[in-house]
């Protein structure tokens, strides 16, 4: 129980304090704490710190929302984002089927798994977790250029709302990615890896330098014609293609305006019985967090339950102009999808059992790819995305990687691809956005067909 | 604010510091206002504020950031910006050079406008958008309708241990209108002035005013339902002209991006990648036709990327990129134009807010105009396709092969523009597709447009740029239907 002298300090408690009969409100409270640490031509260039706290505030007032944002948060400072929403909601347009806010008072068991370590982490020890990573790298690679990042930190949350909810939540995360190229060789080569964990003790950092210099090719990438091949599509590659079908077939706002590329799919089979994808948040298996930024709480999702397409996220105001309840899938507006409104943000592939040399063989011919590059939509009502392929390209010949091939744009329906999906690999490893925005654990995949639609010269 | 920045300047020094910088900004002001459907999509105002403290050693660079406008936060940074340029000196095989610059001393910036966006009765804005958002349902294939405004104003304080300090303040501000249509799978988007939300400047509410929104949005409504009807852009090589806002996203992309320094240099290779510029060809690398004259310039009246100083201090300056095909110019900070040999830095060293560490960016990077009016580009086409406003877009790592996808498109035939095509993609390799540039529309085609939403570094930063575009004629070009 709150004391009068600390929630007389409790910026939730003020922020909604000076509210008028009749408004409502939600109030968030997040404090960050981020460092990052850069590295390239084999040196750490910038190594960053951040730390800040933020509040944002809606308020529903006749019906009408308006919505702040400060980083003061002095007793002035919520006085001034809590009238700023209240102008705002004043000249807005009238959310007929807003069902107000939720006065859900349940306790809030256990949240789920988080390392104070992690989030503690010294800049000193993220900056070692870097070396190891350069070391790694350049026992195995000597005469390579290395690049990359470590990522760790932690965001405390707080959510509460006029109607008597109040939840706090939290999320660590460790991740890093690593390049290896060779820039002197023509055209130059490389290799990638990358991976993420909430502990950082389980990030396995030497590894990905080893496995990031282990994949650049001894030999010269050889032109390949574009066209539609068999593939393997090696985790980062899943990750990028299944971050697009949270937006373009499981997002509420594709749904709400029409455009979904599974709205008329949902309840159908759009892909083989072994892919299993689900949103699962409290999953240790990801980057966990209990409640979305509305204080709704988390829970495990079927998005495609053995082949069959399931429903789009929802938050509060989406469920209430599509009629359906809310999922619980609310996204800041300031992350970088809060413009794409609600959506999947920790799906889960299930993983089969095959080796990646098993996959490779079952392909027979075709290529291997590592990471897709610059991803965009090309036509979000039939799941057309374009992009290219990039550090690792392979030929698959015989049932064997046959060499290293230059790299190659693919336009292609994540329909195909979801479609044509033939065998799932064994290893499912957690492959986090920048400071897990997103976070997509998924496996390698076959997959029958895929388009590519033109070639780059290395 | 002037003495956090003092506050912090004086606690980032000892033993092996030979530089700092700190900057607070306070306020950055954002306001987001669109309405869809009647409906509020986004409503929201975000005052946020921040300083950043940025130290190097002989070896290397450190920074932190907090939201926290306090002396003891200020003095907690740079004391933790200091540690992190130790500890990374570690790993460091050599010295760190950067230029030496003329110092800038108390120097003053501000953008010159009518009407400040913040001033505006919020409800003058909403009545707009909402009126503007209604007379783009013109039918019931009309899914979707948004009209939105997005206004930026950052005031800001930077002081270095060299002496130099600088206070700016800017605003900028944008807005557009966008229908979206639907028939099945058939998804069919039509924005004015552009996508990316409309046409942005570093101005105040009177450029908003200027576009009229509510007078464009019935032809964009209409326009997003003739495209359900359209057939699919023909498939083949073909004479292309690129629309002003579509030239200037292709500047963005295949020239912007590829002569920053540090992209050259390897520096962003681990996240958005390199550039396939060889750096010891500047001044004779053939980066196009003779008609491609490209600048980059930071002191343009009302760009996006128009400042008084940049996030080092360097003053804005105009750079010539590409005279006549060559390449003749890149974009640069104190540290990668120190590597390259440079005197002096280019100064486009740019941080989003304060709590990021300034990067190598773009300013306002323009192609040039020609002599050709509109007319004349065109009529020498027997057969080709006109394309303009961006609704997809995506190019290699090393900034060589593109595909730009466009809203519309519509046949040219005879040197007319004809019937209308649906999903326009086109692609090609940056040099090649410069070089087929034979035709450039003079100043009556040319526009600065601004765009609000370049991403770099990691961690992630947004730099809002402007290009200069007219229209311009590309030969033989790879062109299709896409979906």
């Amino acid at each position: 129980m709150a004391t009068r002298r600390s929630r007389s300090r409790d910026p939730i408690a003020l922020a909604l304090a000076g509210l008028p009969d009749g408004a409502s409100a939600d109030v968030r409270v997040t404090h960050r704490t981020w460092t990052t640490i850069r590295f390239a031509n084999g040196r750490i260039h910038q190594p960053h710190l951040e730390r800040s706290t933020h509040v944002s505030f809606r308020v529903a007032e006749d019906g009408r929302l308006g919505t702040a944002t400060s980083s003061d948060l002095s007793a002035v400072g919520l006085a001034a984002v809590r009238d700023a929403a209240r102008s705002l909601a004043h000249v807005a347009p009238v959310e007929k089927t807003f069902p107000g806010f939720p006065s859900d008072r349940r306790a809030a068991g256990r949240l789920p798994a988080f390392s104070e370590s992690t989030a503690a982490l010294s800049p000193e020890r993220a900056t070692r977790i870097a070396r190891s990573i350069l070391e790694a790298a350049r026992a195995r690679a000597p005469e390579g250029r290395i690049a990359g990042v470590v990522i760790v930190g932690a965001e405390r949350r707080r959510v509460a709302n006029s109607a008597g909810l109040d939840r706090t939540d939290r999320f660590s995360t460790a991740q890093a990615s690593v390049l290896v190229d060779r820039p002197d060789r023509d055209p130059p080569v490389s290799g990638w890896s990358e991976g993420g964990h909430w502990d950082h003790r389980r990030l396995e950092a030497e590894r990905l330098g080893t496995e990031a210099a282990e994949r650049v090719a001894p030999s010269p990438p050889a032109p390949v014609d574009p066209g539609a091949y068999r593939v393997v599509l090696r985790g980062p590659a899943m990750a990028t293609a299944l971050e697009y079908l949270a937006h373009l077939g499981f997002g509420g706002s594709g749904e709400l305006e029409g455009w979904s590329c599974l709205r008329r799919l949902r309840g159908r089979r759009i892909a083989p019985e072994i892919v299993d994808l689900a949103d699962d948040p409290r999953s240790r298996n990801t980057v966990p967090f209990a409640y979305d930024c509305e204080g709704t709480p988390t829970r495990r999702t079927r998005l495609i339950d053995h082949g069959i397409a399931g429903e789009a996220a929802t938050d509060l105001v989406t469920a209430g102009r599509l009629g359906r309840r809310r999922t619980g899938h609310a996204l800041p507006p300031e992350s970088p999808w809060g413009e794409w409104g609600p959506m999947p943000t920790r799906m889960i592939l299930a993983p089969g059992d095959a080796t990646e040399d098993e996959l490779v063989r079952a392909t027979g011919t075709g290529l291997l790819v590592t990471r897709f590059h610059y991803v965009r939509v090309v036509d979000p009502g039939r799941g057309v995305i374009t992009g290219m392929t990039r550090d690792g390209t392979y030929r698959i010949e015989h049932g064997a990687i046959a060499g290293p091939v230059r790299n190659l744009r693919f336009t292609e329906s994540l329909l195909t691809l979801l479609r044509g999906i033939s065998l799932l690999g064994r290893e499912a490893r957690i492959f986090p956005t920048e400071r897990a925005t997103s976070a997509i654990t998924t496996p390698a995949a076959a997959v029958r067909s895929f388009r590519f639609t033109s070639a780059t010269l290395f | 604010m002037e003495d956090l920045v003092r506050t912090a300047l004086t606690a980032a020094d000892g033993p092996g510091v030979r530089y700092a910088d700190a900057r607070v900004v306070a306020p950055l002001r954002m306001l987001h206002l669109a309405v869809q459907n009647g409906r509020a999509q986004a409503l929201t105002d975000a005052r946020e504020g921040g300083l950043g403290v940025r130290v190097r050693t002989d070896r290397a660079w450190g920074f932190a950031g907090t939201s926290e406008l306090s002396p003891s936060a200020a003095r907690a940074s740079a004391a933790l910006a200091v540690r992190l340029a130790r500890a990374a000196g570690r790993a460091v095989p050599g010295p760190l050079r950067v230029t030496d610059e003329a110092r800038v001393d108390r120097g003053r910036y501000a953008t010159g406008l009518e009407r400040d966006p913040f001033d505006v009765p919020r409800e003058e804005i909403v009545r707009l958008l909402t009126d503007a958002e209604a007379s783009l349902h013109v039918g019931r294939d009309v899914k979707s309708g948004v009209a939105s405004l997005q206004a930026w104003s950052e005031t800001k304080w930077f002081a270095s241990s060299e002496g130099a300090s600088y206070t700016s303040r800017i605003v900028q501000v944008g807005a557009g209108v966008s229908a979206t249509a639907v028939r099945g799978a058939n998804v069919q988007r039509r924005s004015a002035p552009s996508s990316f939300g409309g046409d942005y400047r570093q101005a105040g509410f009177e450029f908003v005013a200027s576009l009229d929104l509510p007078g464009r949005a019935d032809s964009v409504g209409r326009e997003a339902v003739a495209l359900l009807d359209a057939p699919a852009c023909p498939t083949g090589r073909t004479t292309l002209v690129l629309g002003s806002d579509q030239l200037a996203l292709q500047v963005h992309e295949s020239v912007g991006h590829a002569v920053e320094l540090d992209r050259i240099y390897g520096s962003e290779a681990g996240y958005a990648g390199t550039s396939w510029v060889p750096i010891g060809e500047l001044g004779r690398l053939r980066y196009g036709s003779d008609a491609m004259n490209v600048v980059a310039d930071a002191t343009e009246p009302g760009g996006l990327g128009t400042f008084g100083w940049d996030d080092e201090g360097t003053p804005g300056q105009r750079t010539s990129i590409v005279e006549r095909g060559t390449l003749v110019g890149v974009l640069s900070s104190r540290e990668s134009a120190a590597e390259l040999g440079l005197a002096r830095s280019g100064g486009t060293a740019r941080a989003e807010g304060a709590d990021r560490s300034p990067l190598v960016r773009m300013t306002n990077i323009d192609l040039l105009p020609g002599d050709l009016s509109r007319e004349e580009l065109l009529e020498e086409i027997p057969e080709g396709i006109y394309v303009e406003t961006n609704r997809s877009w995506s190019i290699d790592d090393r900034r060589l092969n593109f595909q730009f996808g466009t809203e519309i498109g519509r046949r040219i035939v005879h040197g007319e523009l004809g019937e209308l095509v649906r999903n326009p993609i086109y692609s090609g390799m940056g040099p090649e597709f410069w070089s087929s540039m034979d035709g450039v529309g003079d100043q009556a085609t040319w526009h600065l447009w601004g765009v609000p939403n370049c991403g770099k570094g990691q961690p992630g930063q947004i730099a809002r740029v402007s290009h200069g575009a007219p229209i311009a004629r590309f030969r033989n070009v790879a062109v299709r239907g896409g979906g």
